[in-house]
């Protein structure tokens, strides 16, 4: 008896979930729906704020770049989605291939976001700068060794260096304007010079890079700087230090979060309306004051602890460059045994 | 009563082809055009990583045999100091996703964590990369898998017939003798299935081999699709997964042959008593294995989670956990049931040579990858749409994607070995007479399955139950694509945080799953004695 009841149970259980999945998230007129590669404790507070001044409420979904970009080619004109916003240009150069994006081309987006960080045709929009640059121990490095990202491939780095895995999508784009700017000979031979100077398998994580220096395991390595004020926030007396590097030459190699408003989008000027709000003076403080990165909006001022790192040069190539030659840059890795 | 059974056949079939679609979908790739990827691959990634691949199956496969084996047999056939709490103590890990203590163990082990630190500060002892080699990434998945082959060893230790073992040892054999040559045979089968589950979610993982940047078939597989956006290529490689694991299988039924060893009495064996110090030794090891694998890492979890409790607690944890609680109570029960179906004994089911395969190819799910599983159901919808648009003139992928229904089937499709392995095994035990009286009295077979088959099954159902539902708790990659708005789970708020370094804000979460997961697994220690 208890186990036909249990048996019951389950299947009317199980029924009644089956019926409720056919409501799909019928999203009100005037909300606006985000699928999001930038992780929710990273955008909720931003859409708070959005709700709070406009009434105008946003339901995300977050998800991995690549995932939500399927998901959004399958959803075709059904897609619930109004915008999709993501962590590096060449997922935003990718999904821009794929006619996910419409295109905006609003003065104030213009006026507030540099045309460097903007897709040339408007599908989408960078909304905040990461900055990949070397980080160096303070007790075993002086700075006056560092230049470029090149030298690291330098035999005065044996054993000495740190980086992150191949996988990451910030080292696909940083070798990706390496290729870009010097070459793909010349990037092979960085290449194969940091992977013999490396101290450690590649790390996982940017976090575990600095980590290993800070504990010895080798001097240098290539961090976005935002990790970088994360661990600073921490432990203030953290024995690393940022070197801008390729002053020089290129520049510092940056790379932008950005969203843009999705072609079937149910709800394009609300969408539109949230992107311009992301780029304003007010929104892109809170990216800096939340995750320590540099504004899009080159109007206002970095965080306090972000611009306690000094200014430097970017590399102004233009970031769909980076989605261009990703595929080329895996290649090379991969050729080179980078893990 | 003939049409019937060939009816009920049919229906089986078809249910375990339907579980079975996210396979085929990824097998289909194959017919797509073939890219120059894959000479890429062969020349670049693979070589390194079927040789690393192979190294982590025999590693992992040789220590959770070994561990699983010799704790199963230390509880049950010895006695010694803390043996009774030990003995469900040793359960715990299971209740601890492998990433979970993947991070913890880089945190706490690696280069820069304090183990090494106070080597390095006190002893003198030069540092060490743990990642680099293949023994620290092994042992990590023995720590976190052994309990797979420890419950199903002490299930058959507990039930080997009580005469062979004292005749052996009234012949005078030695109590390792004893082990090695009456114990260990009469458990192979046991253990050869407990191995067979751990080598598949080896196989499958993502989590732990990316945190210790490791090669395995799954490198190639994300490198196809996140590098080069190739799913076709992904799909292929991922199949071959498939068929890896069909060989296993297949390997593992042979192991256990055609004999069933167990009788499904349970035998009093009388312990042997391990006194002074060999007790204690014997204590301090099974102790130090239940240190590593459950209380090292939850401790070190807890301390992460008070440090950061103000800055990370929210009310969107109560959304958090009705998702994952929700998710896995109703995921477990419609597993249960069809596991249950699926497994029921019955004279022409097991004389269908095709049934029994499309029965096996319905637990094959457990061997993907989670999110490429997701990606060959999100195409699977995809197709059955194309057949809609082109005969009701509308597409269905806005009703079914992002839909509980589908992150259900994924689950379905993904945890049925789990499931499925433990009904059938109580199934197996039934004897045909129970079946040939029912008849002879007239018992229809509705009553047959309702009065004999379910309540001798019941055990076999309920542990296969509790362990669907810590896997489904654990599950990230597929909840993590397939999921409906606003159903974000612990274990996606664990990825979320862990993924941006934040370990001491993922430990809240982390924490919250460990304690329901330790929880369950208690619930099963519960049954599971009172089975004895």
């Amino acid at each position: 008896m208890n186990t036909k009841r249990l048996s019951v149970i389950s299947l009317a259980l199980s029924t009644v979930l089956m019926g409720s999945v056919t409501q799909i998230q019928a999203a009100s007129g005037d909300d606006i729906t985000v699928y999001s590669s930038r992780k929710e404790h990273l955008i909720q507070p931003l859409f708070e704020q959005f709700t709070k001044q406009t009434g105008i409420e946003v339901n995300y979904l977050t998800g991995s770049g690549g995932d939500l970009i399927e998901r959004l080619k399958l959803e075709g004109s059904n897609t619930p989605a109004d915008m999709f916003m993501t962590v590096d240009a060449g997922d935003l150069w990718y999904a821009g291939t794929q006619n996910i994006f419409q295109s905006v081309n609003t003065e104030t987006i213009k006026s507030n976001i540099p045309s460097y960080l903007r897709d040339p045709k408007g599908l989408w929009t960078g909304l905040s700068v990461r900055a990949r640059t070397i980080v160096y121990s303070k007790e075993r490095v002086n700075p006056s060794q560092l230049s470029t990202y090149s030298n690291l491939a330098s035999s005065n780095w044996n054993k000495k260096l740190c980086l992150r895995t191949s996988k990451k999508i910030y080292t696909k784009s940083l070798v990706a304007s390496i290729i870009h700017n010097q070459g793909e000979e010349k990037a092979s031979q960085v290449i194969s010079g940091w992977v013999n100077n490396l101290a450690a398998v590649p790390n996982a994580k940017d976090s575990h890079v600095m980590n290993a220096i800070i504990a010895g395991q080798c001097d240098v390595g290539l961090v976005n700087t935002y990790y970088y004020g994360q661990l600073i926030e921490k432990t203030p007396d953290a024995p690393v230090k940022l070197f801008w590097a390729n002053q020089e030459t290129t520049g510092v190699h940056v790379n932008v979060s950005g969203a843009g408003v999705t072609k079937h989008a149910s709800n394009p000027s609300g969408a539109t309306q949230l992107l311009e709000w992301l780029s304003s003076a007010e929104a892109q403080a809170i990216y800096g004051s939340l995750n320590k990165e540099y504004p899009a909006n080159q109007n206002i001022d970095s965080d306090e602890i972000v611009s306690s790192w000094g200014s430097f040069t970017q590399d102004k190539m233009n970031l769909s460059i980076a989605g261009i030659l990703q595929a080329d840059a895996v290649k090379l890795m991969q050729r080179l045994g980078y893990k | 009563m003939k049409e019937i059974l060939i009816k009920s056949n049919i229906w089986v079939g078809a249910l375990a082809l339907a579980i079975a679609l996210p396979i085929f979908v990824v097998g289909s790739a194959w017919l797509l055009p073939g890219t120059d990827l894959w000479s890429h691959f062969a020349q670049t990634l693979l070589p390194e990583l079927v040789s690393s691949t192979l190294i982590l199956l025999i590693g992992v496969g040789i220590g959770v045999s070994v561990l699983g084996t010799v704790l199963a047999y230390l509880v049950v056939m010895v006695d010694f100091p803390g043996r009774a709490w030990l003995e469900w103590a040793l359960f715990l890990p299971f209740a601890i996703p492998a990433y979970v203590l993947a991070f913890v163990y880089l945190g706490v082990f690696d280069y820069s964590g304090y183990v090494q630190v106070w080597l390095r500060e006190y002893l003198g002892i030069p540092g060490f990369d743990i990642r680099s080699g293949h023994w620290a990434i092994i042992l990590t998945f023995v720590l976190v898998f052994y309990p797979y082959v420890y419950m199903m060893a002490r299930a058959s230790f507990k039930r080997q017939k009580i005469q062979m073992i004292e005749a052996g040892k009234m012949l005078g054999a030695k109590p390792l003798r004893v082990f090695w040559r009456i114990s260990v045979p009469l458990a192979r089968p046991a253990i050869a299935a407990g191995l067979l589950v751990t080598l598949m979610e080896t196989l499958a993982d993502f989590g732990v081999v990316s945190l210790f940047n490791y090669s395995t078939f799954t490198t190639a597989i994300y490198s196809a699709w996140g590098d080069f956006r190739s799913i076709e290529v992904a799909a292929q490689l991922a199949s071959l997964l498939v068929v890896v694991s069909f060989f296993l299988i297949y390997f593992e039924r042979k192991a256990r042959g055609k004999a069933k060893y167990y009788s499904s009495d349970v035998s009093n064996i009388k312990a042997y008593y391990a006194k002074g110090l060999t007790g204690w030794l014997i204590f301090l090891f099974v102790f130090g294995v239940f240190m590593l694998s459950f209380a090292m890492p939850l401790l070190q979890i807890l301390i992460w989670s008070v440090e950061v409790f103000t800055l990370e607690w929210s009310d969107r944890y109560f959304d958090y956990f009705a998702s994952s609680g929700i998710l896995t109570i109703s995921a477990t029960a419609l597993i249960v049931v069809i596991a249950t179906i699926l497994a029921l004994p019955s004279r022409r089911k097991s004389e269908s040579k095709t049934l029994q395969l499309l029965i096996r190819f319905s637990t094959l799910g457990y061997a993907l990858p989670g999110s490429v599983m997701a990606v060959g159901l999100l195409y699977g919808v995809q197709n059955i749409s194309l057949i809609s648009i082109y005969f009701a003139g509308s597409s269905i992928n806005h009703i079914l994607f992002g839909s509980v229904a589908l992150l259900l089937f994924a689950y379905v499709s993904r945890f049925m070995a789990i499931a499925y392995n433990s009904t059938s095994a109580s199934s197996e035990q039934i004897k045909p007479v129970y079946g040939q009286s029912a008849k002879l009295l007239g018992a229809s077979r509705l009553r047959l399955i309702q009065k004999v088959y379910l309540p001798m099954m019941m055990p076999g159902i309920l542990a296969g139950g509790l362990l669907v539902a810590v896997d489904v708790m654990k599950e990230l990659p597929a909840t993590y694509l397939l999921r409906p708005f606003g159903w974000d789970t612990l274990a996606i708020r664990v990825f979320e945080l862990s993924s941006e370094g934040l370990y001491e804000r993922a430990a809240i979460p982390a924490l919250i799953m460990v304690v329901f997961g330790a929880i369950i697994m208690l619930i099963f220690n519960k049954l599971d004695s009172e089975k004895y």
